[in-house]
């Protein structure tokens, strides 16, 4: 993108303990690393602390990017365990996700069946607590322990749930559109 | 980056939290690539107060990295500003521990080859190591670092407790570990008088200076070893069952007292 510094050119000079390029990478990735994990955690303190945790990290230890994929992608695998170890350090906050229960709009339908064909619909036919555990685990990446962690559930329950979640979404599939 | 960007309103939803998993992931997954719409997202960011954390994340980067020992205590489930409470306290520095146990290691090694006078200076100098050590933890004249601290309002007991528990998790295992060289059927038995001292100087913080006290309470204690020792011919016998049920009493006295006046913890400082 134009002639800005690319993200790993941001991180090299950042291990060069360049606080400026760390600014910037900061400022570049903290806002929308901060809206993902709140839709995962409701308590704002809890993300705030997520993402200066996160930051932290990166300034501690930049080389543990190895240079595969987009630094964005990275920052986010930090960002997600963060808030999980908080998470676990804490126990009394609960990690909700409010609104996974509303429906898709109409015109989100049309958007979704180009993206996903009725993946999207299916997705929304599942209990909240089946598509916070698909959301963790497929999407997020989380292992099962850490999913468990970050919704407060035991592991078996996140094992269960999402074995639960895959056949009704092979099920919903398999189906054809309603 | 493709040429295919988020439309406006499907981002305002996404920050919103008013979209669907289904389209809410389909987002993630492109922002995790295109900088543009990261750009517009950061835009509209209002779950925290992104100015703040980064005052927060650039002062903790710039603060040198905590001590082994304080990243211990963090391990162990302190609060950061408590662990860094804890260990600054001037006995946790390299150069006070370790001049403590060659002190105690010279005792020891003393005693060990069975120099006549070897277990006298062991037992008289193992059991007062300890309070001696917890006082400098947190007399403000040891360290100076401690004078604002305990200016703010932090809870003055808690931080004493703290530090009287970390630095007897440092000390007593050297004393302990040293103990097994002293060639005595009860080599342990200056724990409790250890445990009476450091309760009694810190109830006696509480009127004065906390290393005064430990000093006063040292010299009480090698005047009577040297007292016995005189009369009975053996240090041994200040250790003795029959007053090791006395230390206990100290012990137990003494830390009630530390309780009920540790309001006047805070009332005394700053020490002068």
């Amino acid at each position: 993108m134009d002639s800005r510094p690319g993200d790993e050119t941001l991180l090299l000079a950042v291990a060069e303990r360049d606080m400026g390029a760390f600014r910037t990478l900061y400022e570049r990735h903290a806002g929308w690393l901060a809206i993902r994990l709140a839709r995962r955690c409701n308590d704002r303190d809890l993300v705030a602390d997520a993402i200066q945790d996160t930051f932290v990290a990166v300034w501690q230890k930049p080389q543990g990017f190895r240079g595969d994929g987009d630094i964005a992608a990275w920052l986010w695998g930090i960002a997600i365990r963060r808030l999980v170890s908080r998470l676990r350090t804490r126990n009394s906050v609960a990690a909700v996700l409010e609104n996974a229960g509303a429906a898709p709009a109409a015109e989100d339908q049309v958007l979704l069946s180009v993206e996903y064909g009725d993946i999207g619909q299916a997705l929304s036919r599942l209990s909240p607590e089946m598509r916070a555990v698909i959301q963790a685990v497929v999407l997020d990446g989380l292992s099962a322990k850490e999913a468990a962690q970050l919704l407060h559930v035991p592991v078996s329950s996140v094992k269960t749930r999402l074995y639960r979640a895959k056949a009704h979404l092979r099920a919903a599939l398999a189906e054809g559109p309603s | 980056m493709t040429g295919w960007h988020l439309a406006d309103e499907t981002l305002r939803r996404y920050a919103e939290r008013t979209d669907s998993l289904a389209e809410g992931a389909s987002v993630e997954q492109h922002l995790l690539s295109c900088g543009q719409c990261r750009a517009q997202v950061n835009a509209a960011v209002d779950v925290i107060d992104l100015a703040a954390v980064w005052d927060r994340t650039r002062d903790t980067v710039e603060v040198p990295r905590p001590s082994m020992f304080e990243r211990l205590l963090r391990v162990v489930g302190l609060p950061a500003h408590e662990a860094r409470l804890v260990a600054v306290a001037s006995a946790f520095r390299g150069v006070w521990l370790a001049g403590t146990a060659a002190v105690l290691a010279f005792a020891a090694l003393a005693a060990a080859v069975g120099h006549a006078r070897g277990l006298w200076l062991f037992l008289a100098v193992a059991p007062i190591v300890p309070c001696l050590v917890v006082a400098s933890s947190y007399d403000p004249r040891v360290d100076p670092a401690l004078a604002p601290e305990l200016v703010t309002p932090y809870p003055a007991l808690r931080l004493v407790l703290l530090r009287t528990i970390a630095v007897l998790a440092l000390a007593l295992p050297t004393v302990l570990l040293l103990g097994l060289f002293i060639p005595t059927e009860e080599p342990f038995a200056w724990l409790l008088p250890a445990v009476g001292f450091v309760a009694v100087v810190l109830a006696a913080s509480t009127w004065v200076s906390p290393l005064r006290s430990a000093i006063v309470v040292s010299l009480v204690w090698l005047a009577l070893v040297w007292l016995l020792e005189a009369q009975s011919g053996s240090p041994v016998a200040v250790l003795q069952a029959r007053a090791q049920a006395g230390f206990l009493a100290l012990a137990a006295a003494s830390f009630l007292i530390f309780l009920l006046r540790r309001r006047r913890l805070r009332q005394v400082r700053p020490w002068r």
